[in-house]
């Protein structure tokens, strides 16, 4: 590109300022490469595909700048939104096309009840399936904007004859959605700096862990298409606040409305955009574009984000929405003032000021005040981090976050951002008020807990590409930039330099690209469903007991036996197993959840008559003592008994537990109520007759998890029976037993029902949640 | 009869020692007396310490402030009865009874349950349970039947503070309210914005609701760690390290984007982008071999 003959075109185009387009191209080549390469062969290249992209452009129009242009900006995108697909993809490469972990399940089961019976059948759907003996409203207690889509996809494609299964669709709808999250990055980032930094923001964002996290094939879930709909009402957002037409503020309230379908997080934009108009109103920024914008966004994104079930009059009742209504109130105030000023005197509007703007202070202020008190803050500083209610404590998203997290997810970029928020507050203007807000709230919550990582990634990829591409901007291109002017000569740090320094940068976002694909390929890509382990010589084994099991309960349990597991597995067994469940990964019933815990945790008939009273036939654990799986039942087992205490403290003492020293232990010195407890017996009966590595020097029973010979070897059933045990006894189910099975009985014990009351203490409704395996991920070795 | 007289003695004692103070201190004397001699109807929960400075115990300290809570929360509420009352004694003044219980650790609680002897279960599990209030109400709970609601004394800094500081900037700008172009100054917006992304990127929150300790000292050899071994958690140290750190790559960026646009003479501006891209390469690969210490397996350098 640089002997290029005709640089007297070239050179225009690139002192207009969009030479950090030129910057991006070359990166985003790499990273495309770097990533399908990654994908597909296991092992990553940079920069193996050499100057594709630069050929393309240079034979199209060297006689047409702007034409030149948008085909190279068009064919870096596409590559972006290749590159984001394809790197999202080891999964399915490595395993097979499945949805993915616990949530999704449930959402894959939800659009396929949508693709069968049809939309409005969806909407009034009743599980009685799930949370046994009370089921489930589905239809009036998820976002439906995912299966909609999906069913959508699916019905669209089924018209024209291209026949997928509905499953397909689910799996690879996220990484589709990464394409055209890219592309509205791409089209946000413009909007706020230039088109160079538009087109590096998008390769960030195709390939950026912090996303591919959430959206890889197979994991079917709300944040896949939510973080699409984020980006694009902001652009839409954006957009709208420099045009100031209705035409863009519809689109961004249609945009909201979608986001509001798909995820509970629309609960950010609702308070980010108010937040704008406010700041920009104290800036003294105040327009009539500004006014048209949000007025016009309020009212149509109040009543459109009403007409979804989940959310119903939550928009005018719950605080969080409160901000938002509080600006409109005060941004009428302050168009009347102006409106005002233009009609009266001086004086009289004087008068007339004061008395608004006292009003209006304060009633912004009480709105702030019980915001802060109510709202937001109580919500995400005492509730979920502080207060250690045993539910949320457990899910390990809702913890606070390291920054080992941070540079985990985000690499190079989290040190490289805020050189972009610098340049954006030093330069400021509507929008980049924006993207600074947005980057200093997101920041907040990301900080706070794990999973709002997601919120974060997409504007440290915008504000990253902003600092690169404004280095790029000026140390690229040097030849020609001192050619044209021949007086201003000395300007130039000299090529030296400037190669040195685009050279560095560059092998700065290969590191990137290389870091990016390792850890999709190791931290992320694992179904979770089907388990993968390596021998030392690389060769894979493929665990697949979690489905095997499923099967068999599908296969050879009667079609309305009720299976009782922890919660973490409901939604696969409602899923695979097509069975009823007491408890699932809706964790909406604490106390129904603490009646499954205590049954665990007591003794067997103890156990038996909780099992009785619900009904129970099936009991389904998790057991990975064998394979040396650190995710399973005996692990949790401590949140089952503080779960379980704090329904009934009575009953369960979480100290009875451990041994006189404080320690949780399986063998033969653990607590005895540990050693006699359902959990206990499930997971190792018959397990001490086991020998689990041979030729080593272990007894027999040994724990490969815990790493320790099991303290009770002498497991007998009364009430159960064990109905199967997958191939590395993975998954056990037990059989529970009629009440004729029992030894003989005179009718005085027949009649003993269980005395004690079962008390319900409501706890908020979660919004999903999953058990992250990490502590397997990063210990869990076969050998 | 006269067992009575005797045992309404003491619990009008008792009754007039809690009003005075919600933890009645004991001696040896006094302990014998009131808690093992027989005629007694009422629960004592006692918590053993050394709260003398010599005797350099931290934890006595910080569990006596939580006892004190309990205590407090039992004597300032409705339910207060004379059927349990809160009492300590330290090593210093009651030896005696230390030895007489055959006990050498320090903090220990026992209850003194009102009918029969002490059973295991009336040792507080100090190691499993912690000392927090919260957790010896649910012991006494346990042992005596009486439910105490654990009330805190708010803690007023937190906010008063928060007024002061509004105070002073409200009182600075007023002070200057002829010259308030500080507040239109971008860069001091900025530089605000950045710590605040540094502080939160840097794990500070973490920190805050964790509390981890600044740095870890190895008792046996004396060596000062200052950077936590997993990527689970980290110190207080290791979180400024890589504040710093990150802040230095910010300024790397910065620097070099000034280099080329500011006009400074040339020589000036070479030694500021030289200057910058040292400090990202220096202390982005820095950053990163922390991070390949934090993280096992990472296989990048």
């Amino acid at each position: 590109m640089k002997s290029s003959p005709n640089k007297g075109v070239l050179l225009q185009y690139w002192l207009s300022g969009a030479l950090g387009g030129w910057g991006g191209t070359s990166d985003g080549k790499h990273k495309a490469s770097t990533n399908a390469g990654g994908s597909v062969h296991g092992n990553s290249r940079p920069g193996a595909a050499g100057g594709g992209g630069g050929k393309v452009g240079l034979s199209g129009g060297l006689t047409q700048p702007a034409g030149w242009q948008s085909l190279l900006s068009f064919s870096i995108l596409f590559l972006a939104c290749l590159a984001g697909f394809s790197s999202r993809l080891f999964a399915v490469i490595r395993f097979e096309s499945i949805i993915h972990e616990f949530d999704p399940w449930f959402n894959y089961r939800s659009t396929h009840h949508l693709t069968t019976n049809g939309f409005y059948e969806f909407l009034n759907w009743f599980d009685e399936r799930a949370w046994y003996p009370l089921g489930r409203i589905v239809g009036g207690t998820v976002y439906p904007g995912l299966m909609v889509t999906a069913g959508l996809i699916h019905y669209v494609l089924n018209l024209l004859h291209i026949t997928v299964h509905i499953r397909d669709v689910c799996v690879f709808l996220a990484p589709v959605f990464s394409g055209l999250t890219a592309i509205s990055t791409f089209l946000l980032t413009r909007e706020l700096w230039n088109q160079g930094a538009g087109l590096l923001a998008a390769c960030f964002i195709a390939i950026v862990p912090g996303y591919i996290s959430r959206s890889v094939a197979g994991s079917f879930d709300n944040e896949g298409i939510a973080i699409f709909a984020l980006q694009f009402t902001y652009y839409l957002w954006v957009k709208s606040v420099k045009t100031g037409s209705v035409f863009w503020t519809i689109g961004c309230c249609l945009s909201y409305f979608y986001m509001v379908s798909a995820w509970g997080g629309y609960v950010f934009i609702i308070n980010l955009i108010p937040l704008h108009v406010f700041v920009l109103l104290l800036m003294q920024r105040y327009s009539r574009r500004v006014y048209i914008a949000y007025s016009t966004f309020y009212i149509v994104g109040l009543v459109l984000s009403m007409q979804i079930p989940f959310v119903g009059f939550q928009p005018i009742r719950t605080s969080e929405h409160m901000a938002a209504a509080g600006v409109f109130a005060l941004l009428q105030a302050y168009a009347f003032l102006q409106y005002l000023k233009d009609r009266l005197t001086r004086q009289e509007f004087q008068t007339l000021f004061f008395l608004g703007v006292s009003l209006a202070a304060g009633m912004v202020f009480l709105t702030v005040i019980y915001l802060t008190y109510t709202g937001l803050y109580v919500r995400l500083l005492t509730c979920y981090a502080k207060i250690h209610i045993p539910i949320i404590a457990s899910v390990s998203e809702h913890q606070p976050t390291t920054w080992v997290s941070f540079f985990f997810d985000l690499h190079i970029l989290v040190c490289t951002f805020p050189a972009g928020l610098w340049f954006c507050i030093k330069n400021i203007n509507d929008e980049r008020v924006f993207v600074a807000l947005y980057a200093i709230s997101a920041v907040y919550f990301a900080g706070v807990m794990v999973r709002l990582m997601l919120t974060l990634t997409p504007v440290v990829c915008m504000l990253s590409a902003v600092a690169f591409s404004s280095v790029f901007e000026h140390y690229m291109g040097d030849d020609t930039k001192r050619e044209k002017p021949p007086e201003k000569a000395e300007e130039g740090l000299g090529p030296n330099i400037k190669s040195i320094v685009t050279m560095l940068m560059l092998m700065l976002l290969m590191m990137f690209a290389v870091h990016c694909t390792w850890v999709t390929s190791n931290a992320y890509s694992s179904p979770s469903v089907v388990l993968a382990s390596y021998n030392h010589d690389g060769t894979r084994n493929i665990l697949d007991d979690f489905r095997e099991a499923y099967y068999w309960l599908r296969q050879n349990t009667d079609e309305h036996a009720r299976v009782m597991s922890w919660w973490d597995y409901g939604y696969q067994i409602a899923g695979m197993a097509n069975r009823t469940t007491l408890v699932d990964n809706n964790t909406w019933n604490n106390s129904h959840i603490a009646l499954v815990g205590k049954a665990m945790s007591s003794n067997e008939s103890a156990a038996y008559q909780i099992m009785r009273s619900l009904d129970v036939d099936y009991v389904l654990i998790i057991f990975g003592g064998v394979i040396g799986y650190s995710g399973d039942d005996i692990n949790k087992f401590l949140w089952m008994v503080r779960i379980a205490e704090g329904e009934h403290p009575k009953d369960i003492r979480e100290s009875d537990y451990f041994t006189p020293q404080g320690e949780f232990r399986v063998d033969k010195a653990g607590s005895p109520t540990l050693l006699n407890c359902l959990m206990y017996k499930m997971s190792y009966y018959r397990f001490g007759e086991m020998q689990v590595r041979r030729g080593a020097l272990t007894p027999p029973g040994f724990d490969r998890t815990r790493n320790a010979e099991i303290g009770n070897k002498d497991i007998k059933f009364k009430h159960l029976e064990e109905a199967f045990t997958s191939e590395h006894w993975l998954v056990r189910i037990y059989k529970v037993k009629k009440l004729d099975n029992r030894e003989p009985l005179d009718h005085k014990l027949r009649s003993v029902v269980p005395k004690q009351k079962y008390t319900s203490k409501k706890v908020p409704l979660m919004l999903g949640g999953e058990f992250a395996l990490q502590v397997w991920r990063d210990s869990f070795r076969f050998s | 009869s006269s067992v009575l007289t005797l045992l309404s003695e003491k619990v009008t004692q008792m009754m007039e020692w809690a009003s005075k103070r919600s933890v009645i201190r004991m001696n040896g004397d006094k302990f014998r007396r009131f808690v093992k001699a027989p005629p007694r109807n009422y629960s004592v929960l006692i918590m053993f310490t050394a709260l003398q400075p010599q005797r350099q115990c931290g934890v006595c300290r910080q569990a006596d402030e939580e006892f004190q809570v309990l205590a407090n929360s039992w004597r300032y509420s409705s339910a207060f009865t004379n059927k349990v009352f809160f009492a300590s004694v330290d090593f210093d003044e009651g030896s005696d009874v230390f030895q007489m219980l055959n006990m050498n650790s320090a903090p220990t609680f026992l209850h003194f349950p009102s009918k029969g002897k002490p059973r295991k279960s009336d040792t507080y599990e100090l190691q499993v349970r912690g000392f927090a209030a919260e957790q010896l109400a649910r012991w006494v709970a346990d042992r005596t039947d009486v439910q105490i609601r654990i009330i805190r004394p708010p803690n007023y800094a937190g906010p008063l503070l928060l007024g002061f500081l509004l105070a002073a900037i409200g009182g600075l700008a007023y002070l200057r309210r002829h010259n308030l172009e500080f507040l239109f100054n971008k860069s001091v917006w900025a530089f605000s914005a950045l710590c605040f992304v540094l502080i939160m990127t840097s794990g500070q929150m973490w920190n805050h609701i964790r509390g981890p300790p600044y740095a870890h000292k190895n008792p046996s050899t004396g060596q000062v760690s200052y950077i936590h071994g997993s990527s689970q958690a980290q110190f207080v140290a290791e979180t400024h390290i890589v504040l710093l750190f990150n802040a230095a790559v910010t300024m790397g960026m910065v620097l070099l984007c000034e280099a080329a646009t500011s006009d400074m003479d040339i020589g000036k501006r070479k030694i500021m982008c030289v200057a910058g891209i040292g400090l990202v390469m220096l202390f982005f690969s820095w950053l990163l071999s922390i991070f390949r210490a934090k993280y096992h397996g990472y296989p990048y350098r």
